[in-house]
């Protein structure tokens, strides 16, 4: 039987998309790499996933895990074809509000466990920006982050266990509530591993306690140096705020433009910093951000008066890119860190390489983790510009691995930055990586060709992996 | 025990990391048995086999790159944590490493897995390590994360080194993040841990042998607000209770809300010191009686009853570590990747690995 016809026989007609226009739609994620799917199924149960699994070893064909597709550097793009599995079936909630804990199934939308979680007073810490799409099956595996994550850590921090299926259709489930579970913490080794070793079908996650109370400062600033200043002076005094976000004036713009926030748009840059705790903590803090903040020559503190306006200030932070896209028909950003230290400069370099290339840059940052998103908007039917903006990004990306900088803090390398990983990493590094990949997945099949450049198990090649053609996985 | 295995084998203290990679080398060439040691106050895990050379991290200590702004640290492994915490505080920073830390090093409290007693506030040590250097058993230098606090690049080789025992390669470099310390801090001894439920995340609540306290920190209103609300006697500081000492040390996890009842199965006559909302209880013992049990009732909820350490031959057929954990064949083909001969820590892992 077709590999088609065996998914439908397992899986359910209505399951097994296979039609040019369905193919179409998921052959790429938000990014602007496309491929082309075999198929695309949608199974319901972790059995399911490893019968999937298995088909797809017997027929020779990759599997592209995919969530909600809102990933930025085509970590969910079939590029060597194959099944996409798309998880949004597997989408059970069971929280265990004793041990603020909860067994998430991959394809539960971020938002919507936070929001289950709200009447035990608890929430998910990771919030990235698209956090009302996105799934936690794609969360954990990019190991994402987002505004809050300064004080909370990343996704990582938050998962405590998975349910995985491996190469061979195993099911294995790792971790659990209890802390520090005896071996290799592999479930930490998936978290961030972009879909090459397995599909996580179920994650474990941590929930933490509803703030008693918090506080939400918009400081606006003549000169981006002193938002990072304050940021720097902030953490210095012995305070880590539960978020520290920066806008520039370009994006403040952009976003007031469509959203009408209040942002000061006649402002450098804007910091959008946030205090949780006791009513004292966050009435203290929020004083000594205020304080610092005009110290750095801050020009107007405003204070979140209640929840709307809060939820107005984030609005603006949270569709910063949804902005961009209002006033421009394409854009593309990229996502590193550098050193806080080394921020201010690193910013300077930015706008010197879109300058150079005649490009707009709208900036938003999680200053408190050094963390840039410089945004570029263009037209992709001007001719040359599609090569252009790439060549600048890639540029900006170089400016901040000069400076001791990460590829990327919550994006993902996928294939965007596959190439880029030899910059940050020696031969031997990547092959040691390349190495764990393959204990994993011998066969090559899960989302093959991506995060580590090709050809990086540089040592001691295996026999089995000669059957595997050219491009595969090498 | 620490003694017993080591009488006899030959002793190396390497200054640098290719040394230490020579050495290593040689050793899988050669089928020589490492022992790894830090500052030796954790080899009672496991059941090592018997080393041919003892592997001192004595000569690759300091700190190698240390901002404050930016929050991380990068040392040496063998720099012992006291020191990292003294220099660190002169700019009001820590590294969340234990508070007691003796003769501990940086290292081998990575290479254990050891967590600080804030991490139910302040996450632990896997949390907190962003950038390890690694070398292998056939002697690769193994370089994976970075230096900056949020970093998705790669897998996760920096958190999986976190108690592994060098089972992936003696670390020599490690960079962690760090966190600021606030202006005030209190220690407050409670009767009732009840009200202290109420107290949204504070720093630590440890009972120690009945003995409760909360940990408090942040700005001076805060801590002070809190202090008194809590009606107990407050002390200014964190008084900080040592690790209970005795012939066997125990480490029992268990999820969090069966923290109370896993103190209550805590046999008599053994000490303990537990952190709340974690579900880690630190004990110890003059014999190794309760234990078999204690062990069935944790693994029945998902938990583990893991040996720290034990008299030489007092296990008397009980598994230093449990039932074996899943993926027990991952574990030992990803093991094999980093060292083919297994001549690091050989027997250290679960299920004898």
């Amino acid at each position: 039987m077709s590999l088609i016809g065996e998914l439908r026989a397992r899986l359910g007609e209505d399951r097994v998309l296979d039609e040019a226009v369905e193919l179409y739609l998921y052959s790429k994620d938000a990014s602007l790499t496309r491929g082309q799917p075999t198929c695309v199924v949608f199974p319901g149960t972790t059995e399911e996933v490893a019968d999937v699994v298995r088909l797809a070893e017997a027929h020779h064909v990759p599997i592209v895990p995919r969530g909600a597709g809102t990933g930025l550097t085509a970590g969910a793009t079939p590029i060597q074809g194959g099944i996409v599995l798309s998880t949004t079936s597997m989408n059970q909630i069971e929280i265990d509000p004793e041990n603020r804990t909860a067994w998430v199934g991959a394809g539960v939308i971020n938002l919507d466990l936070t929001r289950a979680a709200e009447p035990y007073g608890l929430h998910f810490a990771p919030d990235p920006s698209s956090q009302s799409a996105c799934t936690i099956g794609g969360n954990v595996a990019n190991n994402s982050g987002g505004a809050h994550c300064l004080a909370e850590g990343a996704t990582t921090s938050h998962v405590l266990g998975l349910e995985v299926v491996l190469a061979g259709g195993a099911v294995l489930v790792l971790g659990g509530s209890a802390p520090d579970m005896p071996g290799l913490d592999l479930k930490g080794l998936i978290v961030g591993s972009e879909g090459t070793l397995g599909v996580v079908t179920r994650a474990l996650v941590r929930l933490l306690p509803i703030e008693a109370d918090v506080r939400t400062l918009l400081l606006d600033f003549t000169n981006l140096s002193g938002a990072t200043k304050t940021v720097s002076d902030v953490i210095a005094s012995g305070l880590v705020p539960a978020a520290l976000e920066i806008m520039d004036q370009n994006m403040m713009t952009a976003v007031e433009t469509w959203l009408h926030c209040g942002l000061p748009t006649e402002s450098a840059a804007g910091l959008l910093a946030e205090v949780v705790g006791t009513a004292e903590a966050v009435e203290a803090e929020a004083a000594i951000i205020d304080r610092i903040g005009r110290e750095n020559g801050a020009c107007q503190v405003q204070i979140a008066r209640d929840q709307d306006h809060r939820d107005l200030l984030w609005k603006g932070r949270k569709s910063a890119f949804g902005a961009v896209a209002q006033v421009s028909p394409d854009y593309y950003l990229h996502d590193t860190v550098v050193p806080r230290s080394k921020l201010v400069e690193t910013m300077e370099e930015v706008q010197a390489i879109a300058d150079r290339h005649g490009l707009a840059v709208y900036n938003v940052l999680h200053a408190g983790d050094g963390n840039l998103h410089p945004l570029m908007a263009f037209d992709s039917s001007e001719p040359g510009m599609v090569e252009k903006v790439l060549r600048a990004g890639e540029e900006m990306v170089a400016a901040c691995m000069r400076r001791g900088g990460a590829l990327s803090g919550e994006h993902g390398i996928g294939v965007e930055k596959r190439e880029m990983m030899r910059t940050g990493f020696s031969e031997i590094d990547l092959d040691a990586q390349a190495r764990l990949k393959e204990v994993f997945d011998p066969e090559g099949i899960f989302n093959p060709a991506k995060v580590l450049p090709e050809g990086s198990r540089c040592f001691d090649f295996g026999g089995v992996r000669r059957q595997i053609p050219h491009g595969a996985w090498v | 025990m620490t003694e017993a295995v080591t009488a006899g084998a030959e002793q190396v203290a390497p200054a640098d990391i290719d040394s230490l990679a020579a050495i290593l080398r040689r050793a899988t060439k050669e089928r020589k048995v490492v022992q790894v040691v830090g500052g030796g106050t954790r080899q009672g895990y496991g059941a090592p086999s018997p080393p041919d050379l003892v592997l001192s991290m004595s000569g690759l200590t300091g700190i190698e790159e240390w901002d404050p702004d930016d929050l991380t640290v990068t040392v040496r492994s063998g720099t012992p944590v006291a020191e990292l915490e003294e220099t660190l505080a002169t700019r009001s920073q820590t590294a969340v490493m234990p508070e007691i830390p003796g003769a501990s090093t940086v290292g081998g409290v990575v290479a254990a897995g050891v967590s600080s007693l804030r991490r139910g506030r302040l996450l632990g040590t896997r949390e907190r390590i962003l950038e390890v250097t690694l070398v292998t058993g056939d002697g690769r230098i193994v370089r994976a994360g970075g230096r900056v606090v949020k970093n998705v690049s790669g897998f996760d080789l920096p958190r999986l080194a976190v108690g592994a025992f060098g089972s992936l390669g003696v670390i020599v470099g490690i960079c962690l993040k760090l966190w600021s310390t606030p202006q005030a801090s209190a220690t407050v001894t409670v009767d009732d841990l009840a009200f202290a439920d109420r107290v949204v995340r504070p720093l630590a609540v440890l009972e120690h042998d009945g003995v409760k306290r909360v940990f408090l920190w942040g700005t001076e209103e805060e801590v002070d607000a809190t202090s008194s609300r809590l009606d107990g006697h407050v002390v200014a500081g964190l008084d900080w209770p040592p690790d209970p000492t005795g012939s066997f040390r125990w480490s029992l996890r268990v999820p969090p809300a069966l923290t109370r009842e896993a103190i209550a199965r805590v046999p008599a006559e053994w000490s303990y010191l537990a952190i709340h909302r974690v579900g880690e209880i630190r004990a110890s013992s003059p014999a190794i009686d309760g234990a078999e049990s204690l062990r069935s009732w944790a693994e029945e909820r998902g938990g583990a009853l893991v040996v720290v350490d034990a008299p030489s031959g007092g296990l008397s057929g009980l598994d230093p570590w449990g039932s074996p954990p899943p993926g027990l064949d991952l574990q030992r083909r990803l093991i094999a990747q980093f060292d083919p001969g297994r001549v690091i820590n050989p027997g250290r892992l679960p299920g004898g690995i």
